[in-house]
Parts: structure tokens; sequence; C-alpha cells
């Protein structure tokens, strides 16, 4: 923790110490994951040996490929994408309207509004997907767009237990941004509507991304409410697939190859998502960061 | 939030009366079709547990059901075991969801039975599929007294792989008794192989002990069930379970029934196997042996071709014979809430037909009618063939779990694998089988009550 | 500094919005104090649909007797406070919760100080160094949750596991085969260690954006005063990074007391269940296990209360800081 004192007292040598600790931590948190790809290019049977390698010397790629061949990961793929992405916009507009609301106005019931939102998150999620399914497959007679194995009715789930952390996060984004840079568009002659727009809004939209990506993950890896309300084998996600995948494999002797395989397909759409947000994000965290 | 309700409700009416009517068709259904033979035409569900079903049983399933159904169609959908019961629980009491047949462990099948999720099987179908000739004791996991819901699926038994070269090296035989078994398998354990390799949890395996020695896990009186755990007879047979684990395996008290088949094999650069011996199912077999190299040019094992080096036998009794092992496998029924019970008898019809009892046992499952355990014991130049023949030997001699309400509950709880791993931990069996009676016996009942 | 730039590229996406009811409403009547009610109800509308009859359920099960029977149909009947006494007197409840709020907060606390660690770190390194840092944080914070647990069971695994391996290479021969998941301790360590790897990047990554807001100047200016580096440390970076602390302790605490995939999925490789389950895994095995449904409901609302005991005295001071 006292890392930075070093820094200061001689720069040069503290810098380049600090620099090399900072790689050896690099290397050690991203173990895991290079073992994860390195396992998911070598033959299940290489993994097995007493030495094991820590170089790709029997690279191949049969293990993406019998992983690719399984009838269920394009479909689950699609539908992953599906619900994370329909999540992502419903929780985003809903909670960003709702962060406005408790960081500009001070209102009767704001308050608890805060609080209930912040303890909504405690609910343990392991005792509800029974009345989930019970609510989802009545609504799903008259309307089975929302019902069961559809992605609007997880989609509305997953955004109703993300709304509560989203608002909690986005309110310091909000409240960052103070309210007179607006006033003073406005002094320039734009009206509020469009000192909003014009200022306030694009210097919420980091904060937006940051958010976002916490909605992001949620959704992409929820594991057991939609193993419970996407019963078809046709609905399922990436980790319900993968979970499956994992025991299936199991009963017949982990092929952690595969499996490793099977891990690193459904990182990638994640990474990629990172990569693509990536600036913005670690700008979006400093905004949230003014106000907390 | 309130029609959440009146449906539930509504629900709940009339399956308490199609209860009180001992289970009749669903009135909107319009009677039973068995008269007119056509039912209307639809499209149904079958769940099937895991991956044992094959491609091959799976098509033939499909295509005869729609060659014989015509309009309608069969849709199979695979579902893990580990997941299984909590989607049964689901989707098993919603109507407009439910599957209409599915495959269901026979462990977990009295719960369910109990609990009104299936739809009774009438003396004449239960007759038409197959009768007596349907092995008894899964037929009784599905039942209430007299009434059929859940019949036998396919069954698999446990035998012991062992590794013959490491056997003869140490100037062992197969073993004819229980306890010469356990004596060989402590002689051929070292610091890296296990003599016998078994884990801990895995009382599956390890309740074999317990039936060989005549001992029972529960017993029904009236309507009460009592686990029996400290039965003179019973805690013998874990004693002797205890001492082979001790003494013979080098796993962890905590691992679980796992995929063993990788102790018998050599290592990828010629390693000496981990293991000298494991107890599983038939299917093991194509998890060892020599890697060789298959169809789609993936390395594979061979199944055990060189059989100077790979062989089975089947666990031997107390006093010889062939032990009364734990017999693994799955019941199928109709969904009580089925839109299309007609349909679903009939895919059971499919099941339960010649052709259909043939392929399992052509692909290694047990069929659930005696009648074509034969074929088991053969293979498809109609030469014997050991595995098929050890595993109807050890299946005849096969026991299950108490087909008590609430057995589900104490699976799902991990009960079991808590007290064997507690036995394997080197506790003290007497007080532990009494501890666990005093658990085990009101969640048996709990359903019920 | 760093927020205005993208204004420029974001704003022809703000003028397309511009015609999208709420926002404009929201502003112009900014002083009435209908405002706030209306930019509410979506919100509200949402949770109420997608939780409201969930916990209504949960509740009115909690005073039933429902077990199989009756989620398969037959009438439940009311019995009061019953669910409630009975798990109040199982001594399994206890055992779960103690080892629950410990793991919560030895996970929670163990997050946080190695994430402002390595924000600190990434302060005060070159700044290739600290791309690769932050590259790392985001793969490791990417993992799903199920391959990172699967990619952790095979690293501790005890046959062929690589932990093991490198373990017996230093010579310490006595991990030859040493099961990690066996022993509730080992247990706990492995699913900590899963549990910091992927929970650290987040609270990393947002101390890290808090601490790049302290400005140069006011660091030269108390380094010129002769402050030592400790007292910079502590009376100016972490004072001004306290608040997004606070949240992101109280965040970590809420999340590490409802960890259950990961418990779950670990013991999936064989571990002693029972002294092994966490709060969540014991509601799950209660339900869906045990089929006991109103004992799970009972447990559920039970923790929902001891979450905002625990939490209570924490929001407090974090809602005093918010109404200044």
């Amino acid at each position: 923790m006292s890392a930075p004192t070093v820094t200061r007292r001689r720069p040069r040598a503290g810098k380049t110490l600090l620099s090399v600790l900072g790689l050896v931590l690099s290397l050690v948190w991203v173990f895991p994951v290079y073992w994860m790809v390195l396992s998911a290019v070598t033959p299940n049977a290489r993994l097995t040996a007493s030495t094991p390698s820590f170089l790709p010397v029997h690279f191949t790629l049969a293990n993406f490929s019998s992983v690719l061949g399984d009838s269920g990961f394009g479909g689950a793929l699609r539908m992953s994408l599906m619900i994370t992405g329909v999540t992502l916009v419903l929780v985003l507009s809903f909670a960003f309207l709702g962060a406005l609301a408790i960081s500009r106005w001070r209102f009767r019931g704001r308050t608890s509004f805060v609080l209930a939102v912040l303890f909504i998150q405690m609910l343990p999620a392991e005792g509800l997907f029974i009345a989930q399914y019970k609510m989802l497959s009545t609504v799903g007679e008259s309307a089975p767009v929302l019902g069961l194995n559809s992605v609007l009715g997880i989609s509305i789930l997953y955004t109703a237990t993300l709304v509560p952390f989203t608002i909690w996060m986005l309110r310091g984004f909000v409240a960052g941004v103070p309210a007179e840079l607006e006033e003073a568009g406005m002094v320039d002659g734009l009206s509020r509507t469009k000192a909003f727009l014009r200022i306030t809004f694009p210097l919420l939209a980091p904060g937006l991304v940051a958010s976002g990506v916490y909605a992001f993950l949620q959704a992409w890896n929820e594991f057991t409410t939609a193993l419970v309300i996407l019963p078809a084998e046709a609905s399922q996600t990436l980790p319900v697939w993968l979970r499956s995948f994992l025991s299936a494999s199991a009963a017949r002797g982990i092929d952690w190859a595969e499996v490793m395989a099977a891990s690193t397909l459904i990182a990638v759409p994640v990474i990629v998502f990172f990569m693509l947000v990536q600036g913005r994000m670690t700008s979006g965290l400093v905004a949230g960061a003014v106000k907390g | 939030m309130k029609r959440t309700r009146v449906v539930a409700s509504g629900v709940a009416t009339s399956l308490t009366l199609a209860l009180a009517l001992s289970a009749c068709a669903p009135a909107d259904e319009g009677g039973s079709g068995d008269s007119a033979g056509t039912p209307e035409a639809g499209d149904i569900t079958l769940w099937l547990a895991g991956s044992d079903t094959n491609d091959d049983l799976r098509k033939y399933l499909v295509d005869t059901f729609a060659e014989e159904n015509p309009g309608s169609t069969l849709t199979i959908e695979e579902q893990d075991w580990t997941d299984l019961v909590t989607k049964l629980t689901t989707a098993l009491p919603d109507a407009a969801n439910t599957p209409d047949v599915v495959e269901i462990g026979n462990t977990q099948a009295p719960t369910f039975t109990y609990a009104g999720a299936f739809r009774e099987i009438s003396p004449e179908l239960y007759e038409e599929l197959g009768g007596d000739k349907l092995l008894p004791s899964f037929v009784e996991a599905g039942s209430i007294d007299e009434t059929k819901y859940a019949l036998p699926y396919y069954y698999g038994s446990r035998y012991m792989f062992y590794r013959k070269d490491i056997w003869s090296k140490a100037g062992l035989e197969v073993p004819t008794t229980l306890a010469e078994f356990g004596d060989s398998v402590k002689k051929l354990k070292t610091d890296k192989r296990s003599g016998f390799a078994i884990g801990g949890q895995d009382w599956r395996n390890g309740i074999s002990w317990v039936f060989a020695n005549g001992g029972e896990l529960a017993v029904k009186d009236g309507d009460q069930w009592t686990s029996t755990l400290s039965d003179p007879s019973t805690v013998k047979g874990l004693e002797q379970w205890q001492d082979v684990f001790e003494g013979a395996s080098n796993l962890p008290p905590t691992q679980k029934d796992e995929a063993y088949w990788d102790f018998l094999n050599d290592g990828s650069e010629g390693e000496a196997p981990s293991g000298a011996t494991i107890m599983a199912p038939a299917w093991a077999r194509w998890s060892i042996g020599d890697l060789t190299k298959g169809d789609d040019g993936k390395e594979v094992r061979d199944g055990m071709a060189d059989d100077s080096r790979f062989d089975i036998f089947a666990l031997p009794g107390v006093d010889g014979g062939v032990a009364p092992v734990f017999a693994g496998g799955s019941n199928v029924a109709v969904s009580a809430k089925s839109q299309h019970p007609e349909l679903s008898e009939n895919l059971l019809r499919i099941i339960y037909s010649d052709e259909y009892q043939t392929m399992l046992a052509e692909n290694g499952l047990g069929p659930a009618n005696a009648d074509f355990n034969k074929i088991m014991t053969v293979d498809a130049e109609g030469n014997p063939n050991k595995f098929g023949e050890v595993t109807v030997e050890t299946a005849v001699a096969s026991k299950l779990v108490p087909a008590a309400p609430g057995w589900a509950a104490v699976e799902g709880a991990s009960v079991y694998e808590e007290l064997f791993q507690k036995i394997a931990e080197g506790g003290d069996v007497t007080a532990l089988a009494k501890e666990y009676d005093a658990k085990i016996t009101p969640m048996l009942n709990g359903q019920a009550g | 500094m760093t927020t205005t730039t993208p204004a420029g590229p974001t704003a022809p996406t703000a003028q397309a919005t511009a015609s999208t009811p709420p926002s404009p409403i929201a502003i112009r009547r900014r002083r009435t104090p209908a405002t706030p009610y209306l930019l509410l109800i979506p919100a509200t509308l949402i949770l109420l649909v997608g939780l409201g009859y969930p916990v209504y359920w949960q509740v009115v099960t909690s005073l039933q007797q429902f077990g199989m029977m009756q989620q398969f149909g037959a009438p439940p009947t009311f019995v009061g406070l019953d669910n409630y006494a009975r798990i109040f007197t199982d001594d399994r409840l206890w055992a779960v919760v103690g080892r629950s709020i410990v793991f919560c907060l030895v996970n929670a606390f163990l997050t946080v100080a190695i994430g402002l660690g390595l924000a600190l770190l990434m302060r005060a390194v070159h700044g290739a160094v600290r791309i690769v840092m932050q590259v790392v944080l985001l793969l490791a914070w990417a993992t799903p949750l199920v391959a990172a647990v699967t990619v952790f069971r095979w690293l501790f695994d005890y046959r062929t596991g690589v932990v093991n391996w490198l373990l017996v290479q230093i010579g310490l021969e006595g991990y030859d085969g040493y099961a990690w998941l066996a022993q509730p301790l080992t247990f706990f360590f492995v699913a900590t260690l899963v549990i910091v790897w992927m929970s650290v990047p987040f609270v990393a990554m947002s101390l890290y954006a808090g601490l790049t807001q302290v400005s140069e100047e006011v660091l030269e200016a108390a380094r010129l005063d002769g402050a030592r580096p400790g007292q910079i440390l502590w009376h100016i970076l972490l004072p001004l990074v306290r608040p997004v602390l606070a949240i992101v302790l109280l965040l970590q605490i809420i999340w590490d007391l409802r960890v259950f995939a990961q418990i779950r999925l670990l013991q999936d490789a064989g571990a002693p269940i029972s002294e092994t389950n966490l709060l969540g895994n014991f509601i799950y095995e209660l339900g869906i296990g045990s089929q006991d449904f109103a004992g799970a409901a009972a447990v559920s609302i039970f923790v929902l209360l001891l979450t905002v005991l625990l939490a209570a005295p924490y929001v407090r001071s974090l809602m005093k800081e918010d109404a200044v």
C-alpha cells in the first residue's frame, strides 16, 4: 500500500522496481487465462501428462472444432447475445432516468427509494426462480413473447435485478456533472433541453458505458435463472450450455481440453466487447469517481 | 398477480380431483382415447437425461413416432443430469410447458411419483408394455402400492474393471469372495497406485458392501419409512467398505462418484497406471485401453482391446457368487399435465416395442424388458460378449435405493455423500449410523406426511 | 479533463435522442415536483414487474407448508411462523450464517485491499506496464464465471492440476495428489482465490480512475511543502478516493454475501458439501434439493433482513455523506 512512497524518494529506480512488480503481478493475474487458452490448444491426452508443459508445444485446434461442432453452441451464442443486448438497453435507459431523478432533485420519498434500490440487491436469488417461473409461464399463455423461453421475458427479469445497482452507479456520474454547466449553456442562448443534450448527456456517455459493462457481464454470466426460465434446449444461453457440456464431459471423464476450449470461446465475445468500449470505460470510471 | 393465483388454484383443484379419481385423463381430453385409437394430432416433447440414449436410438424414436402417428411429431430435448430435478420441479406442474414424456433417474422417481407428477399407467397398458417382464425394482420405484406411474427405461449395473497385468504380477487371481477382494486390492496399493480406486463420497458404489452383507438402507413399515443404517448387517457392510477404502484407495474421502477409468490407463508418456481396479458402469469400457486413432482422426481409447492387460469381473458376494450391487438407470413416465396423453402413451408403446428394446440392449443399455437381456450377452457376430454377460449377471443380483417419497430429498441434500465421506475419514461407523438414521428417517417420510 | 474528450463523437447521438419524450419533459419542468416521480416510473415499474410477484410469493410461501405436493398443486396450508421457528432452531442455519459472514468479510476486504494496492501501483509504474496491467485485469474481468471456476478447478485438480505439480517441483512433496477441495479450509482458500481474482479488476479500475482525478499540481504543491510520500498517500490520495472506496466495499460485501454459483461449481468437483455451503447454497439445497420450498423461502427472507441489518450503519453514513 505504501507503494508510491518509493516513487518519490528515488523516482527512476523506484519506478523501475515498481514496474517490475507490476509485471510480475500481471503474470500471476493472467496465468489462469493463459492456462485456459493453453489447455484449449493442447490435445487432452497431453494435458494429463505427469510433466505439464507451459508452452503450446502440441498445438492443435481440434478442441475448438469439436466444441463448435456441438449442436448447441451456435444457438446458445445467439441467445446470449440477444438477451444481453436487450437487457443492456433496458437497464441503461431505465436506470439513467432513475439516476437523473435521484441526483438532480430532492423530493419526498427520495431517501426511501434510494434505500429500497440498495436493499433489493440483497435478495438472495436462489429462492426466487420458482416464482419467476410461475409468473412467466402464466404471462406466456396470453403473450408468448414475454413468456418462458423468450428473450424479452428473461431480459425483463435481468433488468429488474440490475436496475438497482445501475441507478446506484449512474447516480455518481450524473451528480458529477454540475448543473451549473447546463445553466452556463442556457446563458449562451440554448434551451434547457438543448443544454442538457449538448452539454450534460455527452458528459454522461462514459458513465453509461462503465455501468453498461457491469450489466453486460451480469447478463452474460447469469446461470440459475436462465436454467429455469429457458427450459427449451433451443433457448439455452452460453453459461447453461457450458455447464451441460462440462457435466456431459464429466460423465465420460472430463475432457479438460475441450472444456477449456469451450470456456475460451465464451470469453471471446466479452473480450471483444471490452476492447470496443475500453477507452470509454476508463474515462467513465474516472467520471464516476468524481462523485463516487 | 391476481391472475396467477387464480390459475394456480384452478390447477390445484383439477389436480386434486384427478388424484381423487385415481388420476384419470384430464377432463378436457374428452374421454380416454383407447376406443378410437386415433388421438388428435399434436407435437409432443420427450426429455431425455444425459447422453446415454445415443443419436441412433433418438432417430429411431422420432422417425417411428412420426410414422405411426401421422400428423404428429416428437421432439427430443436432452437435459443435464445435474439440473434435472430443478427443471422437472418447475416444468412438470406447468400444463402449458410440461414435457409430455420424461426420463428420470430411478432414485428420483419415487419423489415425483408421490407428488402426483405423473399420469397413471393403466393395468391394461402396463400389461401391453411388458407387464411383469419389466425390471421389478424399477417398476416399484415408480409405483404407489399397485398403481404404476413410472416404468423402467434402462439399467446399467456396475462391475469391476482391472489391470490384469498388475494383478497377475502380484500373483493374485480374480477373487471369489468379497473378503478376498478386499485383501487383494489392499495388497495392490502403493503410494503411487490405488489397489482399488474409489472416492470416499462414492456411496453409489459403496452401498454394494451393505447389500452384499444383507443390509438394507431403509425399510417400510405400514406407510412409514425408517432408515436402518444401524442394523447390524448394514453396519457390518459399512465397516467392511471403510476397511477397503482406507487400505486400498489413494483418493480423497471427498471424491465423488467420478470418472475412474483414467486410473486404469497408462500415462501419455507410458507412466504406470494410478489404479489397479475400479468399479464402473459397463460403458466405461470405451474410455479404457490404449490410445488409438478414431474414425475422425481423434485419439480415443481402444475399448480394452488388449485382454492380457485389461479385464473385468463381477464384484463377488460375501460367500461367493455375485454381490448385489447398486443398479443405476432410469425410469420413464408421462407427465400428469401432458396435453397429449394418448400420443404420449403411443410413445411408450414404441419405447417398449421389441425393436426398441433390442436396440437398447445392442447399445449396451440394460433393457427394461427381461426378455431382451440375452441380446446383451452376445456381440454382433453372435459370439459371447463378456461385458454383456457380466452386465446381466450383476443386474440380476442388483438392488435399488429405497423407493421412499423423500429419497430425492436425501440425495438432493447430499446426505449419503456426507455419511460415506465421514466413514472414509475413519469415523466410528456405529455412531455415524445412529446419527444419520436420526437425520434420514424424517427426510424419507417428508413428502408423504 | 478526460471526461470531456468523448463529447464530440457522442454529440450526434445526443441530437438523435432529442425526439424521445422523457428527457425534454424532465428538463423543461425541472422545478415541478412531479418530474422526478415521472422519471422514476420506468425503473419502479420494471422492479414491480420483475420482482414484485416473486417477492410476494416468497413471503406467502414462507408462511405456508409448501413442499413437493404443493408444488404439484395440492392446496398449501397456512402455518404462520412455523417455518421460521423451524429454521431458527436448525443448527445448520447458524453454522451457515456464521461461515457466510466470515467468508463475505474476508473476501470483501481482501478484494478491496488488493484492488487498492493495484490501483496505487498502476499510478506509479511506467506507461507501458500500466497498459499491460490494465489489459490483464480486463482479461480476468472478462472471463465468464463458469469458465473462471472451471479453470481454477482444473488448476487445483488433485491429480493433474498444475498447482500441485509446481508445489512438488519446489520440493513440497506432500502436495503430490493433495486434494484442495477436500477440507473446508482449503476449499474456501480456493474459493477465495477465484472470487478475489474475478472481483479485483472492478475494484482496481474504479479506484485507479478515482486516483487519476487527483491533480498533479496538488501533489506537487504537497511535495514542495515537504510532505513525505507516506503523508501524501494518507492525507491526500486516500481521502480523495474514500467515497469510491466506501461504495466499492459496500458493493463487495453485498455481493460476497450472495456468493452461490462459485461454491456450487466447486462442490461439483467433490467437497464436504454441508461444511462448505454458504447461504445461497443452503437456500438452493433446501428448496430444490430437499423440496422444502417453504423453509427455503423463510431463509431467503431472513437473509434479506440480515443483510439490511449488517449494512445499515454503513448505509446510514453513506446517506449522510450523500445528503451534504
